[in-house]
């Protein structure tokens, strides 16, 4: 087996031996991300609506389903009418704490059986149970930590109390952000990612970041469009405009 | 691929291609739908050039500095607790996620669609090894089902029809299944959700390396991608040495071209980026996480010929623009990349030898340079190449005799007005309809599948002195 030395070694080698093809240089990272990411966040306060109409437009081009509700109190009542609509039975959520809400006790009441993700319990059993759980629920709830408007796009964290599965083993995947959230370009996603990284909030997150841009889909039968090959068939985006 | 394949000369490979009827149609609708798509999605976005320069000098500054970037991706992924081994040959790689799989008893390994573990042969020696690996993108796993290989960088399966697909289904799956996309695709999302929950291992390529973080990012459309790397126990990843990119600035430059070049989407369904096995806290993910890094060849190309092929994005674009791929499919090349870029990596990877046929498989049209998200000048480096096969005696000696006659008659001014005059008069028996076909001697490799214009009754130079 090569060891790191001698393969690193090989690779200077045959780096020495050429100036390279071109003088080029890698893409400006900002000097100072948390700073790059205020800026960001603070322009984007004034521009939101626009970009929340440019998310809604491509979102659904790509075949995701946009809701709007006016706070959150009304969001345990629009995830029950997307359930419902699919013909759902149970759901499973990230923790109420990640999410900013507690949808349980109301779709409860409604005859839907909710289960959420709790953190700090993070054992074997309950990482089984909970696999099991979210395999068999049809609708899976979470957050969105960013939404790009420029490919309607959610990007989520990973992290204690928002499993990764939540978004992907249930049909359907029904996402809940505010205006805080919204992001227009994929540079403005690269400074957030850039920021993210020397951020000491880091640590509280998880492993994956996960980009999700509409249903899952292949083409690869006759190049013929199918959805939700084997993440969800359904993508909805729930908008609540109260700050 | 498969020795046999390999001892069919490529002329016959690529006659065979040509002959059948469902290949050829599918390749056609197949290259024109990706060459709209991508047409279309590069024109409503006018930065698009601006970024494929962009991209070109970023993975040109990378290449520059590899070694550094190389330990700066090694070092955080280890600080994130994942474990980075290093593979000169594709064996070392082999021989690494066997004996890991050895020492964490695994029997199942899903897969998500990787061409670097098709590159090293992987399916094969996990079979041997007892370890059933599945493959779990659609394309894939149809292709691995029928025990064939893939034939089109990022759509394995276009050269099987539905019903094939149905019949093969029908008879693995066990059930009847009509010819149906969505109902194949209901039922291989049934059969492959089990082996993602029951696998001990998830394996998987990388589309990029960012060295800042120690992030491997992979872009998939399915969603298998993000199965194989969240459920399993175990994740490893195999890369190739030069996806690696600086930072995550990077990473969004090219995020906004890799897709559009490949399918025409703004961005692909899911694009996941991994950082190390699950943190603290944190209820899924594999515990253990395992970056394999590879060279199996490319590090002797940073200072060589095929330099500028360690730019490739694998995202098939110069395979849809190709006159010779549309027509013959990326079977009949032989190996595991096809195409164009399939042609120079075949031989950075195989060396030269391995190409003499395939690199005059090409007509040098620069359709695949003008597609490419990177700018890769492709046919400059298959000229080179058709050169080095020369110099090392590796083409046929027919063909070197030949050209070097023909450079001895173009450097003599003298010579060149003789050949005209001899060419003149011998070359009457074999003009037919104004073209010159059915040469004989060896001269006839070359009207074998192609004509040449007649030297004409007064030739330029003749011309020009009366002029003058």
């Amino acid at each position: 087996m090569t060891g790191r030395a001698e393969f690193i070694a090989r690779i200077r080698r045959e780096v020495s031996k050429t100036p390279g093809l071109f003088g080029a240089s890698t893409a400006p990272r900002p000097a100072d991300p948390a700073t790059a990411a205020e800026t960001v966040r603070r322009e984007l306060a004034e521009r939101w609506p626009e970009a929340l109409e440019r998310f809604r437009t491509e979102f659904e081009r790509i075949a995701g389903v946009f809701h709007r509700v006016p706070d959150l109190a009304a969001v345990p009542a629009a995830i029950g009418a997307i359930a419902r609509g699919y013909g759902a039975k149970s759901l499973v959520t990230w923790d109420p704490t990640a999410l900013g809400f507690d949808a349980a006790p109301a779709l409860t009441r409604e005859g839907l059986d909710v289960v959420a993700a709790r953190a700090g319990q993070e054992d074997e059993a309950a990482r089984l149970r909970h696999r099991e759980q979210a395999a068999r629920a049809q609708v899976g709830v979470t957050g969105a930590d960013f939404v790009l408007a420029e490919t309607g796009t959610l990007i989520l964290l990973s992290g204690s109390g928002r499993p990764r599965s939540t978004s992907l083993l249930p049909d359907v995947h029904v996402a809940v952000f505010g205006r805080d959230r919204l992001l227009e370009t994929l540079e403005q996603v690269g400074v957030m990612l850039e920021a993210l990284h020397v951020s000491p909030d880091h640590a509280m997150s998880g492993a994956m970041i996960n980009f999700i841009t509409g249903p899952s889909r292949t083409a690869d039968i006759e190049l013929t469009l199918t959805r939700g090959v084997h993440g969800p068939k359904e993508v909805h985006a729930v908008f609540v405009e109260a700050p | 691929m498969s020795d046999a394949l390999l001892r069919t000369p490529f002329p016959e490979r690529a006659g065979a291609a040509l002959k059948d009827t469902f290949l050829q149609e599918a390749l056609k609708i197949a290259t024109t739908k990706f060459i709209d798509l991508r047409k279309e999605s590069f024109a409503g976005f006018p930065q698009g050039e601006a970024l494929r320069d962009r991209a070109r000098a970023i993975k040109e500054a990378t290449l520059q500095h590899l070694d550094v970037h190389l330990e700066r991706l090694a070092d955080n992924v280890e600080r994130l607790g994942g474990h980075v081994h290093w593979a000169t040959t594709a064996e070392e790689a082999r021989e690494m996620v066997l004996r890991l799989c050895r020492d964490r008893g695994v029997r199942m390994a899903v897969k998500s669609k990787s061409m670097a573990t098709e590159e090293i042969d992987l399916n094969e020696a996990l079979e041997h090894a007892g370890v059933a690996p599945v493959e779990t993108d659609l394309g894939e796993y149809i292709i691995q089902l029928a025990h064939e290989k893939p034939s089109h960088i990022i759509a394995p399966a276009i050269h099987k029809t539905k019903g094939q697909v149905a019949e093969l289904f029908s008879r693995e799956l066990r059930g009847e299944f009509p010819a149906d996309p969505e109902i194949l695709t209901a039922v291989a999302r049934k059969a492959l959700r089990e082996k993602f929950l029951q696998a001990d291992m998830g394996i998987t390529g990388a589309n990029f390396a960012v060295a800042d973080t120690g992030t491997v990012v992979l872009v998939t459309n399915e969603g298998n991608g993000r199965m194989v790397t969240s459920l399993p126990r175990i994740h490893v990843a195999l890369m190739g040495v030069e996806k690696v990119i600086p930072s995550m600035t990077d990473l969004v430059v090219f995020l906004a071209i890799l897709a559009r070049s490949a399918t025409g989407q703004k961005l692909s369904s899911y694009t996941t980026l991994v950082r190390g096995p699950r943190w603290a806290g944190e209820l899924e993910g594999p515990e253990e996480f395992h970056l394999i890094l590879l060279d199996n060849g490319r590090s002797r190309q940073i200072a060589s010929t095929l330099r500028e092929a360690l730019y490739c994005l694998r995202c098939g674009a110069c395979l849809n623009v190709c006159p010779v791929y549309r027509q013959i499919g990326g079977h009949a090349y032989g190996y595991t990349y096809p195409g164009p870029i399939g042609i120079l990596l075949t031989a950075m990877l195989k060396g030269n030898e391995s190409v003499r046929e395939l690199a005059h498989a090409s007509s040098l049209c620069g359709a695949c340079k003008d597609v490419c998200p990177v700018r890769i000048d492709i046919p400059r480096m298959l000229v080179e190449l058709r050169e080095h096969l020369d110099r090392e005696k590796i083409a046929p000696w027919t063909e070197r005799v030949v050209f070097k006659a023909f450079r001895r008659l173009l450097l003599s001014p003298t010579a060149f007005r003789l050949s005209a005059a001899i060419g003149r008069w011998a070359q009457r028996p074999f003009v037919r309809n104004g073209r010159l076909r059915g040469l004989p001697l060896v001269f006839g490799q070359w009207t074998k599948t192609r004509d040449l214009p007649p030297v004409a009754a007064r030739t330029f130079r003749e011309r020009w002195k009366e002029l003058r």
